[in-house]
């Protein structure tokens, strides 16, 4: 396949930008806009998988650097998610198109209610970690401009658990799944926001390598595209944070609410129409 | 065992550079490519294709490619997909040496070891 190199690359600047913004990969744009450019959605989800290494190590190394990240509660939980990703891939690569389209819409879908559902939530620390949790050693601190703040995570068990199942859907569907994961870590691990987001950012590459290796050993990666979409996807998402950190919250969090909408029933739509 | 925020500093920056070098790496080779087909070509088209293989094999094809001095644009954007694909892969195996030899701490070494296993696992698929 010949590619047009500046439309791909603007297409992944797009995602990077959209997806930075969201405080997630661009994985979850870069899929459906790759489709609407004729590619197929195997080998979207193949590239995708590929880039999402890029801008979860860009990331991850700055946020590991400024002591946000939590490195026992990631390196515990990568055990889980690597497992769940390599299935996963497995999964697509033997599936029929029509439903991954159908699935990723559904997917697109539940992080919306989940970011809706969650939209004025606040903070607070777990009050009785368990035993589990605390053999594992799983307390940190993260500095904050008040001064540092500690935490303790809790039910390590079973956010090991559900880990496989983020794991799953990130090498299914190609993306960095750091929705689902952040989710896990604040809900069931009652660990606070920021350290959630950036622990799930270390975890990220590692599941995507998981994923990515099943999909280059399918000759699904094709590095043509791949040139074109890494580079721009880390402009994107460079610049997206950039101009994050300028905007309220809440304004991020409804530009990003109806941009998970809309392309969540297009990707059911084009599902049901039997899109390959 | 607990571990001394100096420790856990040293660990960070580890793990920190390990991702910025492979990113900053990875990006370089592929704009190096790009590069060069533009100046050969006129055009950033590239159109090779990768056939079905592991990450060892990918790697030893551009080893021997680097070794028989057979540079091209293909080349440097294979060395650049490489590179980043390998960079959470090196990223865990420095962390099981750190954890097993610098912090002598068992479970965390285990628990990493376990991944790097995994993963070797997974990068040897065909």
């Amino acid at each position: 396949m010949g590619h047009s190199f500046g439309l791909f690359f603007a297409v992944s600047c797009v995602a990077g930008f959209v997806g930075a913004m969201a405080g997630m990969g661009g994985g979850i744009v870069l899929i459906p806009a790759l489709t609407w450019l004729h590619v197929g959605i195997k080998q979207a989800i193949a590239i995708s998988m590929v880039s999402v290494i890029a801008t979860s190590s860009g990331s991850a190394a700055a946020y590991v650097r400024d002591r946000l990240t939590n490195l026992k509660v990631g390196m515990f939980l990568e055990m889980f998610t690597i497992l769940g990703a390599l299935a996963g891939a497995r999964v697509t690569v033997a599936a029929n198109p029509r439903w991954l389209f159908l699935l990723f819409g559904l997917v697109l879908l539940a992080s919306w209610a989940t970011l809706f559902a969650r939209r004025d939530e606040i903070w607070r620390p777990a009050a009785h970690p368990d035993n589990l949790s605390r053999w594992l050693e799983l307390e940190g601190s993260y500095p904050e401009k008040s001064g540092d703040v500690s935490y303790q995570a809790t039910r390590a068990g079973w956010g090991g658990a559900l880990m496989f199942g983020a794991g799953l859907v990130a090498g299914l569907l190609g993306i960095g799944a750091g929705a689902l994961k952040v989710l896990i870590h604040d809900l069931v691990m009652g660990l606070p926001p920021k350290v959630s987001t950036t622990t799930s950012n270390l975890i990220i590459g590692v599941t995507a390598l998981a994923g990515a290796s099943v999909y280059l050993s399918q000759g699904l990666v094709d590095p043509g595209l791949a040139a074109a979409v890494i580079p721009g996807i880390l402009a994107g998402a460079f610049s997206g944070t950039r101009v994050l950190v300028r905007l309220a919250n809440r304004s991020v969090r409804r530009f990003f609410l109806v941009v998970l909408a809309v392309l969540g029933v297009e990707m059911i739509v084009r599902g049901l129409r039997g899109a390959g | 065992m607990k571990i001394s925020r100096r420790d856990s500093g040293r660990m960070e920056a580890l793990i920190g550079s390990i991702l910025a070098v492979g990113v900053v790496g990875s990006v370089l080779f592929l704009a190096a490519g790009l590069f060069w087909q533009r100046r050969a070509t006129g055009a950033i088209h590239l159109n090779h294709a990768l056939r079905g293989t592991n990450l060892f094999g990918f790697w030893s094809g551009c080893a021997q490619a680097v070794a028989g001095g057979r540079w091209s644009p293909e080349l440097l954007v294979n060395l650049g997909i490489g590179v980043l694909l390998l960079t959470p892969y090196v990223r865990v195996a420095a962390s099981a040496v750190y954890f097993a030899f610098f912090e002598r701490n068992a479970k965390y070494a285990g628990f990493t070891a376990f991944v790097l296993g995994v993963l070797t696992y997974s990068l040897f698929l065909r």
